[in-house]
């Protein structure tokens, strides 16, 4: 059979176009993912107690070559962070010959991006998260760090520790502290004669005399109040947990009250709706938009600037005189892929940023927004946070914070927080509701204990 | 013809026998790439998604617990998936018929004008270049934001003389549907009427010069009995690829009513109307459940083969008229 | 009558260009904001035109740390123009073997390839992205180019027309001693310049307009294509909104050029397909 012209230039092209693909793909995938398919390592099958995942890897040679530490956050609003947490990485990466840090600052859906990545060999090696779930600890993707905390562990904010230990180890370094809580304009509640509510129905009653058509009376989010954190906060508020040991504790009458509660204010038009910026922005409450916002202590230095001594700050009012307020403790760690080819360099990083360096602590605590050390040390010689609002905010942390259990996974969230926005944006009945996510929640529960 | 005796057929043989290798080897070398290319990225990944679907599969791709059913059993019984399917039929329910009656009404539009087809036909096709993410930011952060200076509450307040509507967040009346519907007719029509264009150009001048004779002046007699029966091949492709398209939407519905879910910082209005893919994308992507999504997708994928199929069974696939 | 027959045009003309008027106005939009200060878009009254043309927008858009547009103009640009090329190359000889070339085992090579059409592209993406991570291909380029490169629609309109293709210009050539490659590089190919042309003008404005895919395997920040990159401007934590919309302007601009040069070929192309 003759080898035609066409059929060599045919296979030609078409080699040349594979190698140019495979060119780009080197270039862009920095560092270079192995092309060979993924071995994956089984997911540990024992009872609960969930031991380390696969026998530790090999280190990639360390000798002469260039170790690339790939560092991921999710977007901060606040200015500055992004040029902080590079130039963090720059210095490390100056003193430590051999490595350098590379941080990848993801805006968005990060947890879709960060759960994608961790799926492959390219995965980032330090990596953010907010709790260290035990969802991620059974299926080997965190690093257990108990090393790092050798003689510090008592240093840090034992409910910051709570969000990464799981069966006794620890999976993540405490970062930062952010309490969320309710904000308001003082003059504005002087004025219509009210207190700073602590009940539901005070704050109901508080979101009506506050609404004066044009500027509104609380803002909750563009979604009423939907958002996850607030929902931890008031399910606290209504005096119970989201789960309690392996069953699931939310789905009681006073919670069912709780979001009775939360579905008249979102029915009552006195929220706002419609604002230009989430409630993580201040600017409802600075702008004028609404008299009281939910948020966290993180923007208080933008409204100290804007609002001085007319700045006033609460918890989130219990469901009624038989609870407490709350207020929500979230945060964020940092964890080490447990995948990573450089698992020491990684540990040693971290180790360095968050851990020995209590400058690069505050600063990050400090400068940029406002969030609470974790290092108890830190804490209290933080200045800016010792008057005003923000001392405030400590106080009623330590009275009223509250933070959800490591068994408390994305998954549960989807289902908790889908009921809850079918009762504030759809009207649906709450009762119905939280049977609903407590079938859901308890399968997703079950069947992460029973692996 | 050729005269045939044995050893001319022995011969010919031979030769109808190398031609038919050299064939398949052509054909192989025409058709292969593209059958390898589907194997390894639609029915490999059917497969290897279906054997999954059978696995507990967290945070993981690899199967290792067998779990038979649980991920369908567990789909079937979820709220959240079963509004999500009802979600979705409801809303190809409207928006195919309403899709093809403005593409075919632009047609028609656009074919009677004797001058400036070009520019009229140009016009209502641009769109298409269109991504649904930038149509998305337009519609969301600047045709219909909540804000006054929001280009439909401008003329909500210049013409009605109304307060500014918080569109994508006013739940009663449902509202973010006008923003939802409209993005996807402005992005969809002007292709379709293309291809309604294409199939009215074909019909013959004759059949329309005959009517008249008749008395049946152009208007809906002459539609009725002589456009719209002509146009049923073209009619039943669009009517087919509409409704694909309706059923597999994500693009604009994730974009205009966010992320949301799972411990995604931004907040639920995502809940509003979430069709069956935003709601799967969720499930393996944040709550990284991927043998369940996998489970999902592969209900999904079989809904819409069997409607495919039901509606060529039932309107035919439009046979090649001669 | 022939007054009545004006007033219908008439009322013809004035519905079509108040519905033209209706379809530009996204584009005007777009258009606008992208010129426009922040204050001037969050302005109560509507301003029609910005008095002052803010061309740093485009500075402002280039410099965001957050939303890197010359990232994703890059990836989307290798990607749009390797996957088109070889969309057009894989399905254009797909289409002519399944049309011309006799083989025992076509009709069901055409079953399957069939199958795959009516298999709804988005509804396996999640099983897509287990294979393609298994293959070590999640947030690379090769992930976002070869997938959907085998776009069966493409496979299908070129197999309608090359059933259509005169068979005497083959025929000729296979006298003068051509095969089947021969055939089609030098002869038909040359000669089907506008279905060439339309496809892959379609299958370009896919893959630049494409989102789901390139989310759902580009996560890492290097791979993001410009569509990923608008959609996380959009839901960024801090959002200026004129490079946001400058944004949009520069990720819609090279589709409208294209379209423009070359709208006139897809009218003609779906014409002579079958597709009607």
């Amino acid at each position: 059979m003759k080898m035609s012209k066409q059929f060599l230039f045919t296979l030609m092209t078409t080699i040349l176009l594979i190698a140019m693909l495979a060119a780009c793909g080197e270039q862009s995938a920095q560092p270079t993912p192995q092309a060979e398919p993924v071995q994956e390592e089984p997911a540990p099958e024992e009872a609960v107690g969930a031991e380390e995942a696969a026998p530790a890897e090999e280190e990639s040679s360390e000798a002469g070559e260039e170790i690339i530490i790939q560092h991921w956050y999710h977007q901060y609003g606040e200015d500055g962070t992004f040029e902080a947490a590079q130039r963090y990485a720059a210095e490390y990466s100056e003193q430590t010959p051999g490595v350098t840090v590379e941080v990848n600052w993801v805006p968005g859906d990060y947890f879709a991006a960060l759960n994608a990545a961790l799926l492959t060999e390219g995965g980032p090696d330090v990596f953010e998260l907010q709790t260290a779930d035990i969802a991620r600890v059974k299926a080997g993707q965190l690093e257990p760090l108990d090393s790092l905390f050798e003689g510090v562990q008592d240093d840090f904010n034992a409910t910051a520790l709570s969000r990464v230990t799981v069966d006794g180890k620890i999976y993540g370094v405490p970062m930062i502290i952010d309490p969320q809580l309710v904000f308001y304009r003082k003059s504005a509640l002087e004025e219509a004669g009210i207190e700073p509510p602590q009940t539901m129905d005070e704050l109901i009653a508080a979101a009506a005399a506050l609404d004066t058509g044009r500027v509104k009376g609380l803002y909750l989010g563009n979604d009423l109040g939907s958002a996850s954190y607030l929902l931890y906060m008031s399910t606290f508020a209504a005096g119970t947990t989201m789960l309690d040991g392996n069953t699931v504790a939310f789905n009681t009458d006073q919670n069912i009250k709780m979001w009775q509660k939360k579905q008249e204010l979102a029915q009552s038009g006195n929220l706002l709706v419609g604002a230009p910026t989430e409630w993580w922005d201040p600017s409802a409450l600075v702008d004028g938009l609404a008299h009281m916002q939910y948020i966290g202590l993180w923007a208080t230095p933008g409204m100290l600037a804007a609002m001085g001594d007319d700045l006033g700050v609460m918890p989130w009012p219990a469901v009624d005189d038989s609870a407490q307020p709350a207020v929500f403790i979230g945060g964020w760690n940092q964890s080490i892929n447990a995948n990573s080819p450089h698992k020491q360099a990684a540990m040693d990083y971290v180790k360095w940023l968050w851990i020995e360096n209590t400058d690069i602590q505050q600063d990050w605590n400090l400068s940029y927004g406002f969030h609470v050390p974790p290092r108890k040390s830190a804490a209290t010689s933080a200045d800016p946070l010792k008057s005003g609002p923000a001392a405030e905010v400590l106080q009623l942390m330590d009275e009223y914070g509250a933070t959800p259990s490591v068994l408390w996974t994305g998954a549960m969230d989807s289902a908790y927080i889908d009921a809850h926005s079918e009762v504030l944006l759809n009207g649906a009945d709450p009762t119905e509701m939280l049977n609903q996510a407590q079938t859901a929640v308890q399968a997703e529960l079950d069947s992460l204990l029973n692996q | 013809m050729a005269v045939q005796n044995s050893t001319y057929d022995t011969a010919n043989l031979a030769q109808k026998k190398n031609r038919a290798r050299r064939d398949a080897l052509s054909f192989w070398i025409f058709v292969g790439p593209l059958v390898i290319g589907l194997m390894l990225f639609v029915y490999i990944p059917i497969v290897w998604g279906f054997i999954l679907s059978f696995f507990e599969a967290r945070n993981t791709v690899s199967p290792t617990q067998y779990v038979g059913l649980t991920n369908y059993i567990e789909l079937f019984k979820d709220p959240r998936f079963f509004d999500s399917l009802v979600m979705i039929i409801a809303y190809s329910i409207f928006i195919v018929p309403v899709t093809f009656a403005l593409s075919l009404g632009l047609a028609l539009l656009v074919n009677s004008v004797s001058r400036g087809q070009g520019f009229f036909r140009t016009t209502f096709f641009i769109p298409v270049a269109c991504s649904y993410v930038i149509a998305s930011v337009v519609w969301k952060m600047s045709l219909f934001n909540g804000l006054p200076s929001g280009f439909a509450n401008n003329i909500l307040w210049w013409v009605f003389g109304a307060n500014p509507v918080a569109w994508i967040n006013t739940t009663d009346p449902p509202l973010y549907w006008i923003v939802l519907v409209t993005v996807r007719l402005w992005l969809q029509t002007g292709f379709y009427m293309i291809i309604f264009l294409a199939g009215l150009q074909e019909i013959p001048h004759s059949l329309y010069e005959a009517a008249a004779v008749d008395g049946a002046e152009r208007g809906w007699k002459t539609f009725r009995y002589i456009t719209f029966p002509l146009l049923r091949n073209t009619s039943i492709s669009v009517l087919l690829l509409l409704f694909i398209e309706a059923v597999q939407a994500f693009d604009e519905f994730r974009n205009i009513l966010g992320g949301g879910g799972g411990t995604s910082i931004a907040g639920g209005t995502q809940i509003l109307a979430r069709p069956p893919l935003v709601y799967l994308y969720n499930v393996a992507f944040q709550d990284q459940n991927y043998g369940r999504g996998a489970a999902g997708a592969f209900i999904i994928a079989a809904l819409i083969v069997l409607v495919t199929v039901l509606q060529g069974r039932i309107l035919g696939f439009g046979k090649r008229e001669y | 009558m022939k007054t009545g027959r004006y007033f219908q045009s008439f009322w013809l003309y004035a519905l079509l260009i108040g519905l033209a008027i209706v379809y530009l106005i996204p584009y005007y939009i777009i258009a606008r904001n992208a010129l426009m200060t922040q204050r001037e878009i969050a302005a109560f009254d509507w301003i029609l035109w910005p008095s002052q043309i803010q061309w740093r927008n485009l500075i402002d858009l280039f410099n965001d740390p957050i939303a890197p547009m010359g990232i994703g103009l890059k990836n989307s640009a290798i990607v749009s123009i390797f996957q088109v090329a070889g969309q057009l190359i894989v399905t254009s000889m797909a289409g002519y073997g399944l049309a011309r070339i006799r083989y025992k085992w076509a009709d069901a090579v055409f079953f399957l390839v069939l199958g795959a059409l009516m298999v709804p592209a988005a509804a396996i993406f999640v099983q897509t992205f287990l294979v393609v991570a298994e293959m070590g291909w999640v947030s690379t380029m090769q992930g976002l180019i070869i997938p959907p490169m085998f776009y069966v629609f493409s496979a299908f309109i070129f197999r309608q027309f090359f059933l259509d293709f005169p068979q005497d210009l083959e025929d000729a050539a296979r006298v003068d001693g051509l095969g089947h490659l021969g055939i089609f590089w030098r002869i038909v190919v040359p000669n089907s310049t506008g279905i060439f042309v339309a496809l892959g003008t379609i299958g370009l404005i896919r893959a630049w307009n494409s989102f789901l895919w390139p989310l759902v395997v580009g996560q890492s920040r290097d791979t993001w294509t410009v569509q990923v990159v608008l959609s996380t401007f959009m839901t960024a934590q801090t959002i200026n909104l004129p490079a946001l919309f400058m944004g949009a302007a520069v990720g819609i601009l090279p589709m409208l050029v294209i379209f423009f040069l070359v709208q006139r070929y897809i009218v003609e192309g779906v014409k002579t397909t079958g597709i009607k």
